[in-house]
């Protein structure tokens, strides 16, 4: 099956749909089974519930019982490869619960 | 074929396919152009047009929705807010209808490196999506002077000037948000230049100096913020108003709930079919100053884990539905632009988030979206219908009641109709450089206060 990822933001078009159209074709690259979904921040609760993981664009004090990605690291390329690796980390974790 | 036999070409084929089908033709050149491979770019230019016609689509089953109940509300109540709001998302829907769209790619990417090399900026803006911003101006100017060269050159200005705003709120963004290395070069921020002064005399006030709790607020009322829970409100409301019965205001709050949770479904397509050739660029440069640290220039939503913006959206619903009413002048119905994003984010940087003055700021900010959402409605309107980009009836009229940093756009679009003997434009311009230069030498000084004791020590 394959497996959700959830990346928020403002609207869930712009910056969201960046960063998920980018891992997707890293992923698909890779040959990793999963989809990355771009939403809107207000109602991003509702969309990880089923996720592997969340990718995030803001620095917010909340916790999440999900693993939390650093989504900027997508947009400026500063440390893009430890946040890809912890991202395929979380899938693989996922798969195997 | 000279250029005024290319364009004449151009105009007829335009007319004879639409943006759904003229745009994507340029996308996959584009993408070839950039190397990407031909299945990719092909799959990327339909999905453009898929974004197009989507578009389309939606802003047809809106106006279905949206005119008669507005016609309702007009005889009932005499409400005459003609102008239809089609938000953010058809402004950029019809800005990347027009022909020359594309060639702002390059004009920004050229002057950002001119502007790095030069030592003019320290920002590298990444954000490509945007690039419908400058456009959108763009075909402002071309909408009063019909001159596509004046209308690159304005498109010009706004760049630099959108450089040097992320330049200098770059530190305190940081300060803000915690991630280092970023700004936002989002036209946005560009009303800074009217709040700031404003929140200098606000300052003065310490009523306004409390912190509220943003967050435990904006767990309690962030459900309205929702898109179709928004939606829904809004529907009945406009049901309510325009005396329909209670079938008809349900039918209506659902339907309405509908094209506010499908506009960003539907755009999300256009940025899908953009970030190809946005990522080849981004590596582009990154490999062209990979010798230097650049401050990333990103769009907003990075700030979006501020709850005293979201709250301030929340309270600019409500408040612009009631000025959308009263307001003089103001002729736009309020409906896919009320989640104003554009008038939150300025004040959330020139209060550095606080609540109060905030809130202060969004109700005086809000009248300029209604005033410059409608002065904007003939020129967009007429776009729309000339590149096919919106369904758009004959009389019919669109704007937007959220376009971003209204009082620049408005003035550095509209201030060549002093030729037309109209001189509100350029007063408004004056007033705008006024306030940019103000908030520009105080936002210096006080970053220079604030190293200084940093130095003796």
């Amino acid at each position: 099956m394959t497996v959700k990822v959830v990346v928020a933001c403002g609207s869930g078009v712009a910056t969201s749909q960046t960063v998920a159209s980018k891992v997707n074709r890293m992923l698909k690259a890779d040959k990793i089974d999963a989809e990355v979904e771009a939403v809107d921040l207000k109602s991003v609760d509702r969309h990880l519930k089923d996720a592997a993981a969340y990718i995030t664009i803001i620095r917010d004090k909340k916790e999440y019982d999900l693993p939390v990605i650093d989504g900027i690291a997508f947009l400026t390329g500063a440390g893009q490869q430890q946040q890809y690796a912890k991202l395929i980390e979380a899938i693989k974790n996922y798969k195997a619960v | 074929m000279d250029f005024s036999q290319a364009s004449a070409w151009i105009q007829e084929f335009l007319n004879s396919v639409g943006a759904a089908v003229f745009v994507p033709v340029i996308m996959i050149i584009m993408g070839l152009v950039v190397r990407m491979k031909p299945k990719d770019a092909i799959s990327s230019g339909i999905l453009l047009g898929v974004a197009f016609s989507g578009m389309s689509m939606l802003i047809n089953y809106m106006s279905g929705l949206i005119q008669p109940v507005g016609e309702a509300m007009l005889n009932r109540i005499g409400i005459d807010l003609p102008i239809m709001d089609g938000g953010w998302t058809t402004m950029a829907a019809i800005a990347w209808s027009w022909p020359f769209a594309i060639l702002v790619f390059p004009l920004m990417i050229g002057i950002n490196i001119i502007m790095l090399m030069a030592n003019k900026t320290e920002t590298f803006n990444a954000d490509l999506w945007n690039v419908w911003g400058k456009i959108f101006t763009a075909i402002g100017v071309v909408g009063i002077t019909g001159s596509v060269p004046l209308a690159f050159i304005i498109a010009a200005i706004q760049i630099v000037f959108e450089l040097k705003t992320a330049d200098l709120f770059k530190d305190e963004i940081n300060e803000l948000t915690g991630i280092p290395g970023v700004t936002c070069t989002h036209k946005m921020v560009f009303l800074s230049a009217i709040f700031y002064p404003i929140d200098k005399v606000l300052r003065k006030i310490p009523a306004l100096n409390h912190k509220a709790d943003a967050a435990a607020l904006k767990e309690k009322v962030g459900i309205f913020a929702e898109n179709h829970v928004l939606g829904f409100i809004i529907g009945c409301l406009f049901g309510i108003l325009g005396g329909y019965d209670i079938p008809a205001i349900l039918t209506l709050g659902v339907q309405a709930a509908m094209c506010l949770t499908l506009f960003p479904v539907i755009s999300k397509y256009f940025m899908e079919a953009l970030s190809p050739i946005s990522e080849a660029v981004s590596d582009y440069m990154h490999a062209k100053f990979s010798n230097r640290q650049l401050v990333v220039g990103l769009d907003w939503p990075f700030l979006g884990g501020s709850n005293e913006i979201w709250l301030t959206v929340i309270y600019a619903i409500p408040i612009t539905v009631l000025f959308s009413f009263i307001l003089p002048g103001n002729q736009i119905l309020p409906f896919a632009g009320i989640v104003n994003i554009a008038v939150a984010v300025p004040a959330y940087l020139v209060t550095r988030g606080n609540l109060p003055r905030m809130l202060i700021l969004a109700t005086i900010g809000v009248p300029i979206f209604l005033y410059v959402g409608t002065a904007f409605a003939p020129f967009v309107s007429d776009l729309a219908r000339q590149t096919g980009a919106v369904d758009l009836a004959a009389n019919a009229l669109i704007s937007c009641s959220c376009i971003d940093g209204p009082v620049f756009t408005f003035a550095f679009a509209e201030f060549l109709d002093i030729l037309n003997g109209n001189f509100l434009p350029l007063v408004v311009l004056v007033i705008w450089i006024a306030g940019f230069f103000y908030t520009y030498r105080d936002l210096k000084k006080q970053a220079k206060l604030a190293k200084s004791p940093a130095d003796v020590e």
